[in-house]
């Protein structure tokens, strides 16, 4: 589903992603941590293009992304995304945030979008904020409406960007819940995040990386139990300890 | 203080009076709207990716911007018939007038644009909507709140500024003011009626403000 080979990036003299090889599988949920600048969010916003990359191989949903003459709006189309700092549109309501794309990339019908979108409000636990514009929304319903707006183009992959980390500590547990029972539906899921509870739950591997680098991957349980290098063993006694 | 105040020539010349605001409110209307026209494809010259569209489109706000709107009327006025292109007073001043607040108005837009965060613009691309896409549903829409109270205020600046083309002789309210003032000597008399044309104009303005911002901004309280 997504295949990076030997990827490799740099912002001016800065190397920002080293050699990835990654390989994700239809199905799967991967979890990637790592300190703050270690390249964690910057790999995630290539396999949508968000960033570009200047050599390697990156392969998603079969399309060639070191190929810079794809079609990106069908390539995005694909490809769910969740921000940490949600980018709700302040001027459109909830169900108006969620059936803008399907509207006018898949071009259905107006009625029929409508359905989709109460369908996934409801499907997030906010069916009766339909009408309610972001700024009336807690952090945790806006993040839930943010995942109602990826789920509602059907895609392929969501990605998360450290989708908890802006929230309140009592609004965390509420995204978190959601995006348990996406992985239960079998979607294929990339994750940026520091909650080490979720990881061990529900990842079928966690990457780990450090100044760009991709330093282990493991099973959960291996990683967070006997991870295999010191810096990932520092990285953990760190977020577990704070 | 107002017995020596002559009412009775105000009234006989309100004909010319009425004449000259007329004008005025159309040099204004029409000038407003073409600089609308001008100034939003200068803040896309200027937004371009392209390196030669955004060098023009910098190079003509910035002139404009940098020399005064006098200079510029008089640049048109005698410098267009040496190049052999000969057009009416009333042209000159609107195309003048056109090109001035053209450059300002580039500028109002290109701030209202810039300040939609870059995030939005990031979630639009994610659903896979394209460059129009987002233009017309996530960006413009957020701009417009932004953008119309200081483009009423340019509105108000170009009808004022338009009391320049009473120096090339266009026969608007201002200069119907001189005229006036040359033929029976009473400048208090002539330029109190056309402060006050002018407050009527600005009225009206200020209604439309107030009414376009009930419509177009996408919601009061945000």
């Amino acid at each position: 589903m997504i295949k990076f080979k030997d990827v490799n990036k740099w912002f001016g003299s800065l190397h920002v992603l080293q050699n990835i090889n990654v390989h994700v599988k239809p199905g799967e949920v991967v979890v990637i941590c790592g300190p703050s600048g270690s390249g964690k969010s910057t790999l995630i916003r290539c396999i949508n293009r968000l960033e570009k990359f200047q050599d390697g191989e990156l392969h998603v949903d079969g399309m060639p992304l070191h190929n810079y003459s794809i079609n990106l709006t069908k390539l995005r189309a694909e490809i769910g995304f969740v921000f940490q700092q949600f980018h709700l549109y302040p001027h459109m309501t909830a169900l108006e945030n969620v059936t803008l794309a399907p509207i006018h990339v898949r071009k259905i019908k107006k009625k029929e979008a409508k359905e989709i979108g109460m369908e996934k409000l409801v499907r997030v636990g906010l069916g009766d904020k339909a009408s309610s514009y972001p700024d009336q929304l807690s952090g945790g319903q806006q993040q839930r409406v943010a995942i109602a707006r990826g789920l509602a183009m059907s895609p392929k992959i969501l990605l998360f960007d450290e989708p908890t980390s802006a929230l309140d500590p009592e609004m965390i547990g509420e995204v978190l819940d959601v995006m348990i029972k996406l992985v239960d539906e079998g979607m294929t899921m990339c994750v940026v995040t520091h909650e080490m509870g979720f990881a061990r739950q529900v990842a079928h591997r966690v990457i780990f990386m450090d100044e760009g680098e991709i330093i282990e991957t493991e099973k959960p349980d291996q990683f967070f139990d006997n991870p295999q290098t010191e810096r990932a063993a520092l990285f953990i006694s760190k977020i577990l300890t704070h | 203080m107002l017995e020596g105040f002559n009412f009775r020539i105000i009234w006989e010349y309100m004909p010319l009076f009425l004449e000259g605001l007329r004008n005025t409110f159309l040099i204004s209307i029409l000038s407003i709207f073409l600089a609308l026209i001008v100034g939003v494809i200068a803040c896309g010259g200027r937004l371009s990716r392209w390196k030669f569209l955004r060098g023009i489109s910098i190079i003509y706000i910035e002139s404009i911007r940098s020399t005064p709107l006098l200079v510029q009327i008089y640049f048109f006025y005698f410098g267009l018939p040496t190049l052999g292109i000969r057009i009416p007073e009333i042209q000159t001043g609107i195309l003048a007038l056109m090109l001035n607040s053209g450059a300002y108005i580039a500028e109002i837009v290109r701030a209202g644009i810039t300040s939609v965060p870059n995030g939005q613009i990031e979630a639009g691309m994610s659903s896979g909507l394209n460059y129009f896409q987002r233009m017309r549903f996530i960006i413009l829409p957020q701009a417009i709140g932004v953008t119309v109270p200081p483009l009423l205020g340019q509105a108000i600046v170009l009808v004022k500024d338009s009391a320049l083309l009473s120096l090339i002789s266009v026969m608007e309210l201002t200069r119907c003011g001189q005229v006036l003032t040359s033929e029976r000597f009473m400048p208090t008399e002539a330029f109190f009626t056309v402060a006050f044309l002018y407050l009527c104009i600005y009225f009206c303005l200020k209604y439309l403000a107030d009414w376009s911002q009930k419509r177009l901004i996408f919601k009061e309280t945000y």
